[in-house]
C-alpha cells in the first residue's frame, strides 16, 4: 500500500514537473564547449575545455541528433518524432518547434547561407529553413538522405539506401547533379585544400568498408582511396590535419589533406563521433559512453557520459 | 439417454485421456527443461573455454581457427566472429543486412553475459539451440563465440521415442477403456438385475426377488429389494384374503335374507313360521350393518390422527360395563370392577370406551353362563394397566397369536350365532395403538382368558 503511494506521489511529481516545463540549466553565451548528443538515454551532456562536466541536459523525447545554430541556439531531432525543437543555450528554453513529420534523419547548418537543412527518410527530402524556422523549399531525393556538407552554396547529400550522392543548389533548391557512391555511405567531409569531398561508410551486406573515398569537388570523380581501417564514419578537420573514425575497429586515424596517414590510435568502444576542441581532438565512445580527449596520437583523459553517444557538438567562442 | 455405465466409461476415458495429455505435455516440459537446458549448458562451458583462450585486443585469425578446430571434435558448431557488419555494430544507422545478433544482444554481450536462444535462425534456415558468448576487451566488443545445435537433430533423435510413446499411449488408453467397460458391465449387473425385477413387480409379478451376490451398497440395495417385494407380496395376499372374507361374511346373512324373503313373497311361510322368517331377516340384517359398521370403522382407524385429551379411566369403564349390562344379565354374568379412581389417561373418550366394550362383550360372549367377569385398573410407573379377566371357554395356543388378525375367529364353523364378524380385536389393537399403548392376551382352553391393555397415564 506505501508502495502505491509513493509511486503515485512520484508520478505526481513527474506530471506536474512536465506540466511546468522547467528550463534546463543554462549555458553562458561565452561559454565554449563539446557536448555529447547521447540517444540511447536521450540527453545532452555539455563539457568545457578541461573535460569537466558543464550542464546535462535529460529529455523524455526521444531525440537522435542535434545541431548548434547561430546565435546561442541548438536544434534537436528524433527519427520517430514529429517535429524539430530549438532551444535557447543561454536560457535552456524551448523556443520554437517546427513541425516535419516523423524520419528526420540529419540537421546541417550552413554558415555562409544562414539556412539549415533538415533531411528527412520518411519522404526522402531534403528541406531548408532560413535561420529563423521558416521553411524555404524543398526537394525530393533518391532513398534515405542522410550525410550533409555544405560549400559554396552546393549542399552535398548522401543517400544512405542508394549508391548515389546528390549535389543540390542551395538557393533553388535544385538538383545540380548526381555522383555515384557505395552504398550505406556515411560521413562527409569537405577539403578546401585539395578541392575535394570526403566520403566514409559502412560497407554493405556482411563486407565492412575500409576506405575513405575522395571526390572531385567539381566533377564528382574517386581521385582517391584513403585506406584506413573498418567503417569510416565521421570526420573532422583541423588545420592541415583530418580525423577519421573507424567505428568497427575503434581506431582514430589522422591524415594530411592529402589522405597521408599521419597516425592512429585505438580509442573507444565504437566510436561513430570525431571532433576537434581546443586542439584536442574528442572522440565519442557509442558502447563504453565515454568521451575521450587526444593530443597528437595520445589520450589524455576520458570522461563518463550518457548512455549512446552518437554525436559531438562543439561550441568554440 | 445414456446408460450409467456408459456415463461412467466416458468419464473415466476422459480423465485417461486428459492424464495421457497431462503426461505428453509434461514430458515435453521436461524435454524442453532437462535436455535443451543440460545441452545450453554443454554449450556455455565450452564457449567459456573459448572464452578464457581470448588474451584480449583485436580477434586473430589464429583464434578464428582455433575456435573453428573444436568442431572436428564437438557435437555443437562452433565459429568465431569479428566482423563488426554482423555485430550490428553500425545501429544506431539503419542496417540493410539480417546481422547475425541483434541490437539488443549486442547490448547484453557488450556487460559480458551470454545470449542464448531457441528457435528458427534465418541465418542458418533452420530451428537451432544457440549460444553466444561475447569476446570483450575494454568494453569493446571485440567479436563473439557462437555455438548452436540443430534442434531438429534433438526432436529426430526424440522422434522415434516419441511415436513409441504416442503409440503404447494410444494402446495402453484403449487396452485400459476396454478393462474398464468390461469392469463396469461386471459391477453394473446386480443393477440392471435390480432394473428388470423392478419392472417385474411394477406389472404384477410380487414373487420376483433378485440375487444378493455381495455386500456392498448394491447387495444392500438388492437385500433391501427382496425385503420390499416381500411386503408387497405378503400385503396383496392379505388384500386378498381380506376382500374374499368380507365378501364370504356378507354373503351368508344376504343369502339368508334373499331365501326367506322369496320364501314370504311365494307365501311359503305363513303365521309363526313367517314371523320368525322375518325376525331372521331383522337379524341377518341387524349382522350385516353392524359388519359394515365395524368394517368402515376399521378403515377409519387405519387413517385417522386422534386427538388425546385427559381422561378419568375408571368413568369411561363404568360407562362401557353399564352399556353391556343388559347382555351380560342374559347369560347370568356378573361383572366385578376393582378400579383405581385416581388414574387419568391421555385418550380419546369414544375410542377408549370402544376398547372396552369390545374386549368386554368378548368376555361375555365366549364366558358361560353363571360366571364372573373381572376388570381390573391400576398404575404402574407412566402407565394405566387395565386386566379384563373372564373364566370362559379360552383360547387354543396356537391361535392366540391371529386373533387380532382381522376376520379371525377361534370358531371355524362361523357360526352366526356366536357372535361378530372377528373384527372386534382387530379395532381393538388399532385403537390401543392410536393411544400408543399395548395390548397382550393370555388364555388357556376351558379356563379363561386374560387381556391387558395397556394406556399412558396423564404425566404431570
Amino acid at each position: 500500500m506505501k508502495k502505491w503511494i509513493a509511486v503515485l506521489f512520484f508520478s505526481l511529481i513527474f506530471v506536474v514537473q512536465g506540466c511546468s516545463k522547467e528550463p534546463f540549466q543554462p549555458i553562458n553565451q561565452h561559454q565554449s564547449f563539446v557536448a555529447s548528443v547521447n540517444i540511447l538515454e536521450p540527453s545532452i551532456v555539455y563539457l568545457d575545455s578541461k573535460g569537466e562536466e558543464i550542464a546535462t541536459w535529460r529529455f523524455d523525447k526521444a531525440y537522435t541528433g542535434a545541431t548548434l545554430i547561430p546565435y546561442d541556439r541548438i536544434l534537436l531531432y528524433g527519427h520517430q518524432l514529429h517535429e524539430v525543437d530549438i532551444y535557447e543555450l543561454s536560457t535552456g528554453k524551448k523556443i520554437k518547434s517546427i513541425e516535419t513529420g516523423i524520419g528526420t534523419t540529419n540537421a546541417y547548418y550552413d554558415k555562409e547561407a544562414h539556412r539549415f537543412f533538415l533531411s528527412n527518410s520518411e519522404k526522402n527530402t531534403v528541406t531548408s529553413f532560413d535561420d529563423k524556422g521558416k521553411k524555404l523549399g524543398e526537394l525530393s531525393l533518391v532513398n534515405y538522405p542522410l550525410s550533409m556538407a555544405g560549400y559554396q552554396g552546393k549542399l552535398y547529400v548522401v543517400n544512405y539506401k542508394a549508391p548515389v550522392l546528390s549535389v543540390i543548389d542551395m538557393e533553388t533548391m535544385t538538383l545540380l547533379e548526381e555522383w555515384p557512391i557505395d552504398k550505406s555511405s556515411s560521413g562527409l567531409l569537405i577539403v578546401e585544400e585539395t578541392n575535394s569531398l570526403w566520403v566514409g561508410g559502412h560497407g554493405t551486406g556482411s563486407r565492412p568498408n575500409q576506405t575513405v573515398k575522395v571526390l572531385d569537388l567539381e566533377s564528382g570523380k574517386l581521385t582517391k582511396e584513403i585506406q584506413v581501417s573498418i567503417m569510416p564514419v565521421g570526420f573532422s578537420k583541423c588545420g592541415d590535419e583530418v580525423y577519421v573514425t573507424n567505428h568497427g575497429s575503434n581506431e582514430l586515424f589522422a591524415c594530411n589533406v592529402n589522405g597521408d596517414v599521419l597516425w592512429n590510435v585505438e580509442v573507444g568502444a565504437n566510436p561513430f563521433a570525431v571532433e576537434h576542441f581546443n586542439e584536442k581532438v574528442v572522440v565519442a565512445g557509442f558502447d563504453d559512453h565515454k568521451i575521450y580527449f587526444i593530443f597528437e596520437g595520445e589520450i589524455l583523459n576520458m570522461i563518463e557520459t550518457d548512455h549512446g553517444p552518437f554525436q559531438l557538438l562543439v561550441r568554440e567562442v | 439417454m445414456k446408460k450409467l455405465s456408459t456415463k461412467i466409461w466416458i468419464l473415466i476415458v476422459a480423465y485417461l485421456g486428459l492424464t495421457i495429455a497431462f503426461m505428453y505435455v509434461f514430458a515435453d516440459f521436461l524435454y524442453e527443461q532437462l535436455y535443451v537446458e543440460d545441452t545450453k549448458e554443454s554449450m556455455i562451458e565450452i564457449g567459456e573455454k573459448l572464452q578464457s583462450m581470448y588474451r584480449g585486443g583485436k580477434v586473430t585469425d589464429e583464434y578464428v581457427e582455433s575456435v573453428e578446430n573444436i568442431n572436428t571434435y564437438s557435437n555443437f558448431n562452433v565459429f568465431a566472429v569479428r566482423n563488426p557488419r554482423e555485430l550490428s555494430a553500425c545501429v544506431p544507422f539503419e542496417i540493410d543486412y539480417n546481422a547475425l545478433i541483434g541490437p539488443d544482444e549486442r547490448r547484453i554481450l557488450l556487460k559480458g553475459e551470454a545470449v542464448s536462444k531457441i528457435g528458427y535462425e534465418e541465418r542458418f534456415q533452420r530451428q537451432v539451440v544457440s549460444v553466444i558468448m561475447p569476446l570483450t576487451d575494454q568494453e569493446r566488443l571485440e567479436g563473439i563465440i557462437y555455438i548452436y545445435y540443430p534442434l531438429a537433430k534433438i526432436t529426430e533423435l526424440a522422434k522415434l521415442e516419441v511415436l513409441t510413446f504416442i503409440g503404447g499411449a494410444i494402446l495402453f488408453a484403449l487396452i485400459l477403456a476396454i478393462f474398464v467397460y468390461k469392469s463396469l458391465q461386471r459391477i453394473m449387473r446386480p443393477l440392471n438385475d435390480l432394473q428388470f425385477a423392478v419392472e417385474q413387480i411394477s406389472e404384477g409379478d410380487y414373487g420376483t426377488r433378485v440375487k444378493v451376490v455381495s455386500k456392498d451398497e448394491i447387495g444392500k440395495l438388492s437385500e433391501a429389494f427382496n425385503n420390499m417385494a416381500e411386503a408387497i407380496q405378503r400385503e396383496d395376499e392379505n388384500q386378498k384374503t381380506f376382500l374374499a372374507t368380507v365378501s364370504h361374511e356378507l354373503r351368508t346373512p344376504i343369502s339368508y335374507i334373499k331365501g326367506y324373503s322369496e320364501a314370504i313373497q311365494n307365501r311359503y311361510v305363513e303365521g309363526k313360521e313367517r314371523d320368525e322368517a322375518m325376525n331372521l331377516i331383522l337379524r341377518e340384517a341387524s349382522r350385516m350393518e353392524r359388519l359394515t359398521n365395524e368394517l368402515l370403522q376399521l378403515v377409519r382407524k387405519e387413517s385417522q390422527n386422534i386427538e388425546l385429551v385427559p381422561i378419568v379411566l375408571s368413568e369411561t369403564i363404568r360407562e362401557a360395563v353399564k352399556l353391556l349390562e343388559s347382555i351380560a344379565r342374559e347369560k347370568n354374568i356378573s361383572i366385578q370392577l376393582s378400579l383405581d379412581e385416581n388414574i387419568i389417561v391421555q385418550g380419546d373418550e369414544e375410542k377408549l370406551k370402544q376398547i372396552f366394550i369390545n374386549v368386554i362383550e368378548n368376555a361375555i360372549r365366549y364366558s358361560n353362563k353363571d360366571c364372573n367377569i373381572t376388570v381390573r385398573s391400576e398404575l404402574s410407573k407412566s402407565d394405566a394397566i387395565i386386566e379384563i379377566q373372564d373364566y370362559g371357554i379360552g383360547i387354543p395356543a396356537e391361535d392366540l397369536p391371529h386373533v387380532t388378525e382381522r376376520f379371525f375367529r377361534v370358531n371355524k364353523a362361523r357360526s352366526r350365532f356366536d357372535g361378530g364378524a372377528g373384527l372386534g380385536l382387530s379395532i381393538v389393537e388399532k385403537l390401543v395403538k392410536q393411544h400408543n399403548g399395548s395390548l397382550s392376551i393370555e388364555s388357556k382352553v376351558g379356563e379363561g382368558t386374560l387381556v391387558t391393555i395397556t394406556i399412558p397415564i396423564l404425566e404431570e
